[in-house]
């Protein structure tokens, strides 16, 4: 659990971070997002004091950060950057045993850990352990640094636009993969971007900042239904919110049971997203559509009509 | 997978001409036709004769010298890897064949009655030497040869010419010049070897203090390298001679210092001069390359938890040396070169020779000192050299 009480950063004249307040529960994927030089990125580093707060308190599990060793305080913590930072002169075992090393873990221990997060990410051991990070591609190169943050297993995880130099399809990837390890690992993670579509994709609390304030926090639906100000709504897409919405609500919470009538012959999966649905929709100029389960049976059936319906559910 | 790759490089070109090689040997062939092999003369004073090539050995032995140059330049048309490997043997084979050559007109061309005769090597024999060490570097290349295979391909050459040296080049003029004074020559390479070292040694710790320094205090990197610059612009002979009264006062003062043998002239001001001339690239080379790490590298290293101490030692540090060692490298080049000029205020070394050549109007003399230096240098750059590629970020290149 992370928390924030009414933490501020200045440089000099200047204020980066000004009085936020700020809770992470444990288990939860926060997202800072926000336009350059909103102090998104500075308060990521005040978390594991790369950067000192001026003023208020940050706690991690209750206990003030200023309490801990600097360098004790970062090896509970997992830090993976854009640039990746891996070591060009280790190899990729080495820069992933990097962590454990530091907390003087026995060797047979940091190889078995290395090869069990090598074997999560999809990096098999026999290819890629004695590589150099010159010969990874950006994808695999940001993977190894996931890797190596991971890999004292530390329960809060500190991502600064991890995915950012990636090409879209390796990021959508990555987003993919990044969100599957947390519904296994249940990390607390603060990640940072100023990528809209990656903020909803991965969010379980979007915090919005802008001149070193929270302008809004809390769920990413509750954000898009009701923005605080125009700022907020702005960021979030504008008239672009609907689709916005509609990728985050997935086909199952609006379709209708199976009726007697005769199913449509174009399909949908049932986990598909509200908007992969209307793009079919458009895409097939049908009104309707079958729902199917993983083993391409129908379980139910989607119209336009449900799909824009009004908001039943929430 | 990279063998294959090169492997289909050459195959590849097989079929069309190598450029370089092709041009190497007809300007070795050129220079060998027209230039003049060796230049004999009866005695020190008097200028030499020049002699061609088919002087030495008349014309059937010219149309034999001529025969593996003629053979690597069949086989440089249609490069192949098994021709590439037989010409990279033939250039071997001709330059550990030059010194028997030049004692062969050392033979014909000296008259053995004049003990002060005496042969110099001719204009058409040192291209031919220079063209056929450049021609044996690219075969080196496209063989992709490893370093060391590459070094001991010299091995031949360099034996032959010791062997020459000792046995059958008596009236060559280099030599002649070395016979009276082997000792001094021997004692010169030490003080010369002794003078670049300590200098490099000095200038190295006290390089790497100042950029550590410069790199905390913003104050003393602009004034220490204002200082730094403004040294190198002094011209070395300037810098000995402003040298010698502040040392000649000192060591007149300071008791200790005159029984170290520190006075206005002599190895002390040699030496304060070199490190002050070896300071500047040394502390501009550490002080970028420390500075020039990657600071995501180092943001990471820090987020991970890493103690400044650990930062540096684990990180910036072994991401810094290849620059730096490339600044040792330029700083050792410069030293010894400039070493041979600190033989003017008297502190010894193979610039003596130089000199004294100068001085007496002797080329071979000043041979005698240049060449040596020039050596040195070439195997300081090479040794460096190979040590820098050794220490790159993520092994071998």
């Amino acid at each position: 659990m992370i928390e924030l009480i009414h933490v501020t950063k200045r440089f000099g004249e200047t204020t980066a971070v000004d009085d936020i307040s700020l809770r992470v529960e444990r288990g939860e994927l926060c997202v800072l997002v926000g336009t350059s030089g909103c102090g998104k990125s500075t308060t990521l580093r005040m978390i594991n004091r790369l950067i000192e707060h001026s003023d208020g308190e940050i706690h991690i599990d209750g206990q003030q950060i200023r309490e801990f060793r600097e360098e004790s305080l970062r090896r509970r913590m997992g830090y993976a950057i854009q640039s990746t930072g891996l070591f060009p002169h280790w190899t990729v075992e080495r820069n992933i045993g990097l962590v454990p090393r530091l907390l003087k873990w026995p060797q047979a221990r940091i190889r078995e850990r290395v090869e069990e997060l090598m074997a999560m990410l999809g990096l098999p051991m026999g290819e890629f352990a004695g590589k150099y990070p010159r010969q990874l591609s950006g994808g695999q190169a940001q993977r190894v640094g996931v890797a190596r943050a991971l890999a004292a297993d530390p329960d809060i995880l500190l991502m600064d636009e991890p995915f950012g130099a990636l090409d879209p399809i390796t990021r959508e990837t990555l987003q993919e993969e990044l969100r599957d390890l947390q519904s296994r690992l249940q990390k607390t993670i603060v990640f940072v971007t100023h990528d809209m579509d990656e903020a909803l994709r991965l969010a379980d609390r979007l915090v919005v900042m802008d001149q070193g304030r929270i302008k809004q926090q809390g769920h990413p639906l509750e954000l898009l239904r009701e923005p605080a100000d125009d700022f907020v709504e702005s960021l979030l897409g504008g008239e672009d919110r609907g689709l916005k919405e509609a990728a985050l609500l997935s086909v199952s919470e609006r379709m209708l049971p199976l009726s007697p009538r005769l199913l449509p012959r174009e399909r949908v999966s049932q986990h598909a997203s509200l908007r992969e649905a209307l793009s079919i929709m458009l895409w097939r100029h049908a009104e309707r559509l079958a729902v199917v389960d993983d083993e391409d049976m129908p379980v139910g059936e989607l119209s336009l009509r449900k799909l824009v319906g009004a908001k039943a559910h929430d | 997978m990279s063998v294959g790759g090169i492997k289909a490089i050459v195959s590849r070109d097989a079929s069309r001409p190598n450029v370089v090689l092709v041009s190497l040997l007809l300007a070795t062939l050129a220079g060998w036709l027209g230039l003049d092999a060796v230049s004999v003369a009866p005695n020190r004073i008097v200028p030499g004769q020049g002699h061609a090539a088919w002087d030495v050995a008349g014309l059937p032995g010219l149309a034999i010298s001529l025969l593996p140059m003629l053979a690597v330049l069949w086989l440089a048309w249609r490069p192949s890897r098994e021709r590439l490997r037989l010409a990279l043997a033939l250039v071997v084979v001709m330059l550990a064949a030059l010194p028997a050559w030049l004692a062969l007109a050392a033979a014909r061309l000296v008259d053995a009655d004049l003990p002060q005769a005496r042969m110099g090597v001719g204009a058409g024999a040192w291209v031919a030497l220079f063209l056929l060490l450049l021609a044996m570097i690219e075969l080196r290349t496209r063989l992709s040869l490893s370093r060391p295979l590459g070094w001991s391909l010299l091995l031949a050459p360099l034996v032959s010419l010791v062997a020459w040296l000792t046995f059958g080049l008596e009236p060559l003029a280099l030599r002649q010049e070395f016979q009276g004074r082997s000792a001094g020559f021997i004692a010169a390479i030490g003080e010369h070897l002794l003078l670049v070292g300590a200098a490099v040694g000095i200038s190295l710790v006290l390089g790497v203090c100042l950029a550590l320094t410069m790199r905390r205090w913003e104050r003393v990197r602009t004034l220490g390298f204002a200082v730094l610059n403004f040294l190198q612009t002094i011209p070395s002979l300037a810098l000995f001679g402003l040298l010698l009264a502040p040392l000649a006062w000192l060591s007149a003062h300071v008791g200790w210092l005159a029984a170290l043998g520190v006075s206005g002239i002599g190895w002390a001001p040699a030496l304060l001069a070199l490190v002050g001339y070896s300071l500047l690239p040394m502390v501009r080379n550490t002080y970028v390359a420390l500075d020039e790490v990657d600071p995501g590298v180092i943001d990471a290293a820090r987020g991970m938890g890493m103690s400044r101490a650990q930062v540096f030692r684990q990180v910036r540090l072994p991401l810094a040396l290849p620059v730096i060692l490339e600044g040792v490298r330029i700083t050792t080049v410069q030293a010894i070169g400039l070493t041979a000029v600190a033989a003017l205020i008297g502190a010894g070394g193979l610039g003596t020779f130089i000199f004294q050549g100068l001085g007496q109007a002797a080329m071979d003399l000043v041979l005698l000192g240049a060449l040596p230096i020039l050596v040195m240098a070439l195997v300081a750059d090479a040794l460096l050299g190979a040590l820098t590629d050794l220490l790159r970020p993520g092994g071998a290149t």
